[in-house]
């Protein structure tokens, strides 16, 4: 199997077994997520690093990767230094459509295939599912080791532990009392890594954005009838 | 950055000056590395002249923790100047490895 990325190994945990669509629950979060994976993965690759003000290039050599060079360019043309969480932002949520673009590499792969599908006989939408679901597995394989091994997780798993937190895939894998019992271990790790702790403010953030957003609406629908 | 390397009483000594970032961090864990494999797993880091760390560079700590425990050994750091610390704290790695004010302290907290 050819070796993924961060970015795509969120998004194939973010993908729903059944419909093949990206989970509703990290609709409005995916993209910060997979740019946090982007970002991770050019600290892995030795691109970028980052501390607790800046992100900055160390190598602006590419990689061979187009999605990671891409990001890696707009980086090193950057005037200013700025802060992870600025890049997250900027890589996730005004960068088109990232999913999308993940999504179709992860079938160029060969780990997912499209399928478009009709529903109510009119709409139409195109599902990913998955051609042997063994990504999923070895990225919940790992996911779990850090959980319950009591041992220091090696730099890439502690980053994709980090964004399956912050993207809420850990609460989908666990039950409650099983989040309750790993609470300390899954923050201990989380903290490890600056740019997870970024994902998760940010990822904090548009959750409730997005819930103050909800409930406006919900408020301002019966206020109208008044 | 520079690592000066030392063993005594069976426990690897390095004294680090400068930076440690991805450019440097590499260094620090070759020193580190060749420590553990030369039979060396009780590894102390001197830090009392680090004036910077990136992630990269927690990156390296955590690693070589993660490598000398793997080997039956142990990390220590001490001397961390208070931008380090806070660094440090941040990140959590009080609870993950030994951070002491002195080497006697990380010779102890090693079982050196």
């Amino acid at each position: 199997m050819k070796h993924l990325t961060l970015a795509d190994e969120i998004v194939v945990l973010m993908l729903h077994d059944d419909t093949g669509e990206i989970r509703p629950a990290y609709a409005g979060v995916a993209n910060i997520a997979i740019a946090g994976g982007i970002l991770m993965e050019l600290a892995l690759l030795g691109r970028i690093d980052t501390d607790l003000t800046s992100l900055y290039i160390v190598d602006p050599n590419p990689v061979g990767d187009k999605l990671l060079d891409q990001a890696l360019q707009q980086i090193a043309t950057e005037p200013q230094k700025r802060a992870s969480a600025w890049w997250l932002e900027r890589l996730g949520l005004h960068n088109g459509d990232l999913s999308g673009r993940v999504l179709g590499r992860l079938v160029e792969a060969g780990i997912l295939r499209a399928e478009d599908q009709r529903f109510l006989w009119v709409f139409s939408r195109r599902a990913y599912p998955q051609n042997s679901g063994r990504a999923e597995r070895e990225a919940k394989a790992r996911l779990m080791s850090v959980i319950f091994d009591d041992a220091l997780p090696d730099p890439r798993d502690t980053l994709l532990f980090s964004l399956a937190d912050s993207s809420g895939i850990l609460n989908e894998m666990l039950t409650p009392k099983e989040m309750r019992k790993a609470a300390k271990r899954i923050a201990e790790v989380v903290a490890l890594e600056e740019i997870g702790r970024s994902v998760r403010a940010i990822v904090s953030k548009r959750r409730m954005a997005l819930a103050a957003a909800a409930s406006g609406r919900s408020w301002v629908g019966p206020g109208r009838d008044w | 950055m520079e690592v000066r390397n030392e063993v005594a009483d069976g426990v690897a000594l390095c004294r680090i000056v400068g930076k440690i970032d991805a450019l440097t961090g590499p260094d620090l864990q070759a020193a580190a590395g060749s420590a553990i494999n030369g039979g060396h797993p009780r590894i102390i880091f001197d830090m009392r002249e680090v004036t910077y760390i990136s992630s990269a560079g927690l990156r390296v700590i955590v690693l070589t923790a993660k490598h000398a425990k793997a080997a039956n050994g142990g990390l220590a750091v001490f001397g961390l100047q208070p931008a380090i610390s806070e660094v440090f704290e941040i990140a959590g790695l009080r609870t993950v490895i030994p951070i002491v004010s002195s080497e006697t302290e990380a010779r102890s907290k090693i079982g050196a």
